[in-house]
């Protein structure tokens, strides 16, 4: 299976954190990327050192970090050589967890984070149509030809890839840096939606819309289509917020 | 007001001829020791080594000549590169598909590499990309000059890869023994703001507004205030080129009209 396209949702996994409580955010950030498929059963962490570094925390942060997901079940902890930390498959373990953590947000932050994603989103795929020359729009389309949204773990690493080289073409850094910052904030609840087949085909086509309206320079339909896009990944989230919150299944298909 | 700009072309080509001059003395002693390895002198070093043939050097030892050559411009005041290294080809380095010598200078507070103050190794072994970077040869900075067998300067581009910053990539293809195959590219990150220090001064000394683009119109520096680095120019009165480089100095640049 190839699903290994776009760099941008496994690399926001490990970008740096700031603020307090932060073995608590390491273990969240390696929690929604494992919980939600952006990082493999059985792949092995990057090392103490590296993930210390990355998240730019001190190492016996990382490794209060790593404790948590261990008491988890997440990762495990090889010794050796061949040693350091592994992601575990557990798939029951994993739907617990997000239930958990779709629980703890209320609606309101929920929203907002929407809200927060959208405008930047937003703003990159403007400047992406005012600023891609033709070169950049044919490498966007061919790249999201090729992209897998089969299944909802590639789909999700696909479409944080497509999110994060849609930014690249804003030729903005600042804004490049603050959708690899939100999707590792946000980007896995926010694709919580993709375990719907549906969901999957509705964003590749808005995707489409966004490379269509970038190749012609039609920056305010840019705008509009990466828009619908949040708000409909939004509300499929709240819509799953709604279903747990009844005491319902994670994934349960809904009725529109 | 006392500049052409012919003259502030040539200011650019100087700072370009400076860089490439830089990867070509990287080149000959990188290409000096791949030529060793191909040459059988490995051989002794790795006598019964799995995978040891001819035309393969060790990583340590191709890794150890590339930091010796390349930190020092890392680690200088005001350094002019950001990154710099040498990328193998899956065939000149022994056990290794791919093979990244490549070194980032200091980077400031950084959301994905977070902040260092010196140079540090791109460790791609560490990084969850690197299974997508399996395909590199397909990205611009190496495939340019596997087709061209010349040097090239990729961008100005948003680098989400290695150092998150807008910055221009110069690379030069280094070939084996025989001259005839490319094994890889010496190469330099800049960033477009520590070119815009470098040549501003003399960008402003002309008295009409001018513009430096890539070959696709896109400014790297500008002093018409209407027409924004990241964007397509339109066209100017004239487009001076930058000899050496894929740059030209477009003067009196208009918007791209979106």
């Amino acid at each position: 299976m190839e699903t290994r396209v776009g760099p941008g949702a496994r690399e926001a996994v490990f970008a740096q954190l700031a603020d307090a409580g932060r073995a608590e955010q390491v273990a969240q950030r390696l929690t929604d990327g494992i919980v939600l498929g952006v990082l493999d059963p059985g792949e092995r962490l990057p090392s103490e050192p590296e993930l210390a570094r990355r998240f730019g925390v001190a190492l016996i942060t990382v490794r209060e970090g790593l404790g948590i997901l261990r008491d988890a079940g997440l990762v495990e902890t090889r010794r050796g050589r061949e040693g350091g930390s592994f992601v575990v498959h557990d798939d029951a373990e994993h739907r617990a967890i997000i239930t958990a953590r779709l629980r703890g947000l209320a609606q309101v932050e929920l929203s907002d984070m929407a809200v927060y994603f959208g405008a930047i989103l937003a703003g990159a795929a403007e400047r992406a149509a005012e600023r891609a020359s033709d070169e950049d729009a044919a490498n966007l389309a061919g790249w999201l030809r090729n992209a897998d949204f089969s299944t909802a773990a590639a789909a999700r690493t696909n479409q944080g890839g497509f999110l994060l080289e849609l930014a690249v073409l804003s030729q903005s850094a600042r804004l490049v840096r603050e959708q690899i910052r939100l999707q590792a904030e946000f980007g896995p609840l926010l694709l919580l939606g993709f375990a719907d087949e549906v969901a999957r085909a509705e964003a590749a086509d808005l995707d489409q819309r966004i490379v269509r309206a970038v190749a012609r320079h039609r920056a305010s339909r840019a705008r509009e289509a990466a828009g619908e896009l949040v708000v409909m990944l939004a509300r499929r989230l709240l819509a799953a917020k709604a279903r747990v919150e009844r005491g319902g299944a994670l994934d349960e298909p809904h009725a529109d | 007001m006392s500049r052409t700009p012919t003259e502030v072309a040539d200011a650019v080509s100087e700072v370009f001829r400076g860089v490439f001059d830089q990867l070509a003395a990287w080149r000959t002693p990188i290409e000096q020791l791949l030529a060793a390895s191909a040459g059988g002198v490995g051989a002794a070093a790795g006598g019964t080594g799995a995978g040891a043939s001819s035309g393969e050097v060790r990583p340590v030892t191709l890794d150890t000549t590339v930091a010796d050559l390349v930190l020092p411009r890392l680690e200088e005041d005001d350094p002019m590169l950001v990154g710099a290294g040498f990328i193998a080809d899956g065939e000149v380095v022994r056990g290794k598909g791919v093979h990244f010598a490549w070194w980032l200078g200091p980077l400031d507070d950084n959301p994905v590499l977070g902040s260092t103050d010196g140079p540090t190794r791109l460790d791609l072994s560490t990084r969850g990309y690197t299974e997508y970077l399996r395909d590199f040869r397909a990205l611009e900075w190496y495939r340019i000059p596997a087709t061209t067998r010349h040097a090239h300067v990729t961008g100005p581009y948003v680098d989400h890869l290695c150092t998150c910053d807008y910055i221009l990539t110069l690379t030069m293809p280094v070939h084996d023994a025989d001259g005839e195959r490319m094994v890889g590219v010496v190469g330099a990150d800049v960033a477009v703001r520590t070119l815009e220090r470098a040549l501003l001064a003399a960008f402003l000394d002309v008295e009409e507004p001018l513009a430096l683009v890539n070959e696709h119109g896109r400014v790297v520096l500008s002093t018409e205030p209407a027409l924004q680095v990241g964007q397509l120019a339109g066209p100017g009165s004239r487009t001076v080129p930058c000899a050496g480089t894929p740059f030209a100095v477009r003067v009196q640049p208009a918007g791209s009209g979106s």
